[in-house]
């Protein structure tokens, strides 16, 4: 006989688990794929015709794809702190306060989500060249500026909407408490809601950082001859043919993803402590 | 009280200013080009005149496109749904997991949405075209089925017909729920993290089902969640075209794929702009209801300044 | 100056761009050669190519960089709309360009195109010479060089079709093929092809051949499996189609992998393209630019392009040192009498552009 589960273990039920694994299966099943045929020696990539590296040293050496890679890289970086800052400040502004043109304000936050793409793609193109010139020939990272500044825009939306919902559940007695005991605005802020905040401006600047690394119609729009990003040029490659370089690439990304997120995990797990 | 009330009033600004500058100097105004575009016509191959005119909305209203755009609405919808219902026990196992589980199940569900999305797309093909990974299974089982009729003695079953899985209207869903499942899972948990679970041992003590407690105690307690999560996925499903464009078949065309060919082929960005607006007017309105609907129930703090 | 620092980070390449790098990062300012010829140096020793992937031969452009100093950024661009969408709003800083026949015309009006000094490319000798008088889209090739050519046809897989498909007839008008059927998404390419089926002239900006042809179409759309964007010869290899509306160059490149693959060009005629080699109007480089066209059309330059392309070349001289099995190729270079019918795309305007694009939303909302 089984032991009777508490009530709240969910993730001991067999539905539970069977519901997980599925979906796992269903989410990993095609990347596995991806980077099994990464290895495969046929150049259109279609059927398997036998085990191969060369498509990795093909990646190591091509010096555009590498180029694009950093860039998508840094961009991601950069759009992603500017959104959290932003994003936070945005959800907690709609959270907190009632103003006059609060649900203009409201709106405008969110159109970033609402606007296709393409639209936004296409006026960031005429923004930077019509009324902004962004000059071609800035240092890197400064000459990226364009793609980070569109990146920003159509990113600190979410991060707003995420900061938002887990305001929702922030029990104001505890500010308010920690304001009688003498703190001011922004020590209340930094100590009180802060940590509050921390799950969701996590989950914030994760998703940040994926819609930026992954966005193609919007750099497109903004990327110049030096600027290439990642998604642009893959796209040019897989419109032409796909290839196991293509492959050798994404499964490339994969792996610097995931120690990325180890780091992230990693530090996390230090400040708990 | 004064000094308290001018720290208020910085503390305001200091939060309010950053966002609303960026929105106006870095969205809002690229937009205004745009939707002054809609206004004008083509006057040359690269010059357009914003003449003011209506004809760019007056096409866009026509059946033909109304139609299209339906069909959008139609399938970012049926996308949504699938995502909250597949995307919510997974919300769900995340939040009632043991701390070393949890990040460990948000990870694997993140991990997978940073690849490319091309990428992701052509890995789809790779798995539902005729010579992919699920036929080839598929035929699998049914050689292995046909084997088995064989040694009973009835006759073997006919030729495997492969399935038709790409090239049509399910292959862009299931691109679509490929793509944005973790848009709602993110907010979802988000959600449910702060949930009281108190509340649902209390609803389980009093003798209230799982089933039920569900719905009557967790899904109106997340419900802000829920809706952001709903809002995240319809969007930008809505507005989806590369999927469509890569797995769809001859009759996938969603919106989106229309305003893309008059900013790329067809060269008509006064019509493009057009038709981008009233997608937006159409969205935005939504979302205006749905801010009117919770205004009462609203979670804000709602201080004046 | 930013591929001078990603260089840097990214290990030891070239001496010379390792060289460039510390000095680039000591000085900060970009190195240039001084080796050679005085025009040339005034300019940056930089070339900014704008061109379609794997679109150039493997070795090219350190081929370029070795003979001239200069060093070559390619960008990639997937189609030409992309081109003339990027270009329309400011040339972003491209110095060569490859746009598509029908594109020159375009641009040509559009007033986004440098013509070209022919005094600068001595080479345009090895030219073909019917490239350079047959030249409807941009005549005396002011502005634009032919890089290569191409020509639509049916690219099909023997075993699983009835003797040569030699007729547009099995995409657009039958369902002997049913669903193993792929036709470009390109309204163009698409419908005026439809044209030459029907009988007349793909330059035929006839509303009432448009409408024709868009009826037949959507009659046809039950049997087409996929409307492709440039990627029909994944979909013949792979088994997923049978029949496949595509370029030569590119059903070429396949052919070198399933020997059960071959392509025809429709007895009705079909709609030839040309790539071209043109310089924007603002580009930071234009001597390097003409520099760089006039080596392309080298011909061991044209000849390792080719080897490597697959496409039909229209420098003769190139041609001349390929191996028999490109020069007599039927793919490549398929019979005289089918090109005979087949013609160059004018730009027909923007009208009927705008016709053939709702044409093909309401194809494609049928």
């Amino acid at each position: 006989m089984a032991t009777r589960r508490a009530p709240l273990e969910y993730n001991r039920a067999w539905q539970m688990k069977l519901w997980l694994f599925v979906v796992f299966f269903f989410l990993y099943a095609p990347l596995v794929a991806l980077v099994v045929f990464s290895f495969n020696d046929s150049k259109r990539n279609i059927v398997w015709r036998g085990f191969t590296l060369d498509y990795y040293k093909k990646f190591f050496n091509n010096e555009d794809l590498l180029i694009a890679f950093a860039n998508s890289l840094t961009i991601a970086l950069f759009a992603t702190l500017i959104s959290l800052v932003i994003g936070a400040l945005a959800g907690i502004l709609l959270w907190r306060y009632r103003f006059f043109g609060k649900t203009a304000v409201e709106g405008a936050f969110t159109l970033p989500i609402v606007v296709p793409e393409i639209c936004m793609g296409v006026s960031m193109l005429l923004f930077f060249t019509r009324v902004l010139p962004w000059p071609n020939d800035l240092i890197w990272p400064f000459s990226l500026g364009s793609i980070i500044i569109a990146h920003v825009s159509f990113c600190f939306p979410f991060v707003a909407l995420v900061v938002r919902a887990r305001l929702a559940s922030f029990n104001q007695e505890q500010e308010e408490a920690a304001r009688d005991l003498g703190a001011n605005d922004w020590q209340a802020f930094r100590d009180v809601l802060l940590p509050h905040l921390k799950p969701a401006l996590i989950a914030g600047a994760l998703l940040a950082f994926t819609l930026s690394l992954d966005d193609f119609v919007i750099t497109f729009f903004t990327s110049g001859p030096d600027t290439v990003t990642f998604p642009v040029k893959v796209y040019s490659m897989l419109r032409f043919s796909v290839t196991p370089e293509v492959n050798a690439a994404s499964t490339m990304l994969i792996v610097v993803t995931i120690v990325l997120m180890a780091l992230m995990m990693l530090i996390q797990g230090r400040g708990r402590k | 009280m004064a000094s308290q009330k001018k720290e208020r009033r910085l503390a305001f600004l200091a939060t309010a200013l950053p966002p609303i500058a960026w929105v106006v100097a870095f969205f809002l105004a690229p937009l205004a080009i745009v939707w002054a575009y809609s206004f004008g016509q083509n006057v040359s191959l690269t010059e357009v005149d914003i003449s003011g005119t209506f004809a760019n909305y007056a096409r866009a209203l026509q059946p033909l496109y109304l139609g299209i755009f339906a069909k959008s609405i139609f399938v970012a919808g049926i996308t949504t749904l699938l995502c909250l219902i597949i995307g919510f026990p997974v919300a769900l196992s995340i939040v009632f997991a043991s701390e070393r589980w949890r990040a460990w199940i948000l990870l694997l569900i993140m991990l997978p949405f940073w690849t490319n999305l091309l990428i992701r797309t052509y890995a789809l093909i790779a798995v539902l075209r005729t010579q992919g990974y699920v036929n080839f299974t598929l035929e699998w089982f049914w050689d292995q089925g046909s084997w088995l009729m064989t040694l009973v003695g009835l006759e073997p079953l006919g030729d495997f017909t492969p399935l038709q899985l790409l090239y049509n209207n399910f292959a862009v869903v299931f691109g679509l729920v490929y793509v944005h499942l973790p848009f709602m899972v993110l907010p979802l948990y988000a959600a449910l993290d702060r949930l009281d679970k108190s509340l649902i041992e209390a609803s389980l003590d009093l003798g209230a089902g799982h089933i039920r407690t569900l719905f009557l105690i967790v899904v109106p307690l997340a419900l802000p969640g829920i809706i952001s999560g709903i809002i995240i996925t319809f969007v930008p499903a809505l507005g989806a075209y590369l999927t469509p464009d890569l797995l769809g078949g001859p009759d996938s065309q969603m919106i989106a794929n229309v305003i893309e060919r008059q900013f790329k082929k067809a060269n008509d960005w006064p019509f493009g702009a057009a038709l981008s607006f009233l997608l937006m007017y159409a969205t935005f309105a939504a979302i205006a209801l749905r801010v009117y609907f919770t205004r009462g129930k609203s979670t804000d703090a709602g201080h004046g300044i | 100056m930013s591929d001078e620092r990603t260089k840097a980070l990214f290990g030891p390449h070239s001496r010379r761009s390792i060289l460039k790098g510390l000095g680039a990062a000591a000085v900060g300012i970009t190195l240039t050669g001084r080796k050679h010829s005085a025009w040339a140096a005034d300019e940056e020793k930089k070339l900014n190519f704008y061109n379609w992937d794997t679109y150039i031969g493997e070795t090219t452009l350190e081929d370029f960089a070795e003979a001239s100093g200069i060093d070559v950024n390619m960008s990639l661009f997937a189609t030409n709309d992309e081109l003339f969408a990027k270009l329309r709003a400011g040339n972003p800083g491209y110095d060569v360009i490859v746009p598509g026949s029908e594109f020159v015309q375009r641009m040509i009006e559009a007033k986004l195109l440098e013509p070209l000094d022919h005094s600068k490319i001595p080479n345009i000798k090895n030219i073909a010479p019917e490239f350079m008088e047959d030249a409807p889209f941009d005549p005396g090739r002011k502005y634009s060089l032919p890089y290569t050519w191409l020509v639509i046809g049916i690219g099909y897989r023997k075993s699983k079709v009835d003797g040569v498909p030699d007729s547009w007839k099995y995409l657009f008008d039958s369902d002997k093929y049913a669903g193993k059927i792929t036709v470009m998404s390109d309204a163009s390419e698409l419908f005026r092809n439809c044209f030459k089926y029907l009988g007349g002239s793909l330059n035929d900006a006839s509303p009432e051949l448009l409408k024709k042809a868009e009826a037949m179409l959507i009659k046809q759309k039950p049997h087409i499996k996929a409307f492709h964007e440039d990627n029909g010869q994944d979909l013949l290899l792979s088994g997923e189609v049978d029949l496949a509306m595509e370029y030569n160059g590119d059903i070429a490149q396949i052919m070198t992998e399933d020997d059960d693959i071959d392509f025809v060009v429709p007895k009705e005629g079909a709609m030839k393209q040309q790539d071209t080699l043109a310089i924007p109007k603002g580009a930071p480089h234009p001597e390097n630019a003409h520099k760089f066209i006039n080596f392309i059309f080298e011909p061991e330059v044209g000849a390792e392009i080719s080897s490597t392309i697959l496409y039909p070349s229209p420098n003769a001289a190139a041609v001349k040192l390929m191996p028999a099995d490109y020069r007599d190729n039927k793919v490549i270079f398929p019979p005289a009498d089918v090109m005979a019918k087949c013609e160059w795309p004018n730009y027909l305007g923007p009208e009927f552009s705008r016709m053939l694009d709702e044409a093909m939303t309401r194809l494609r909302a049928a």
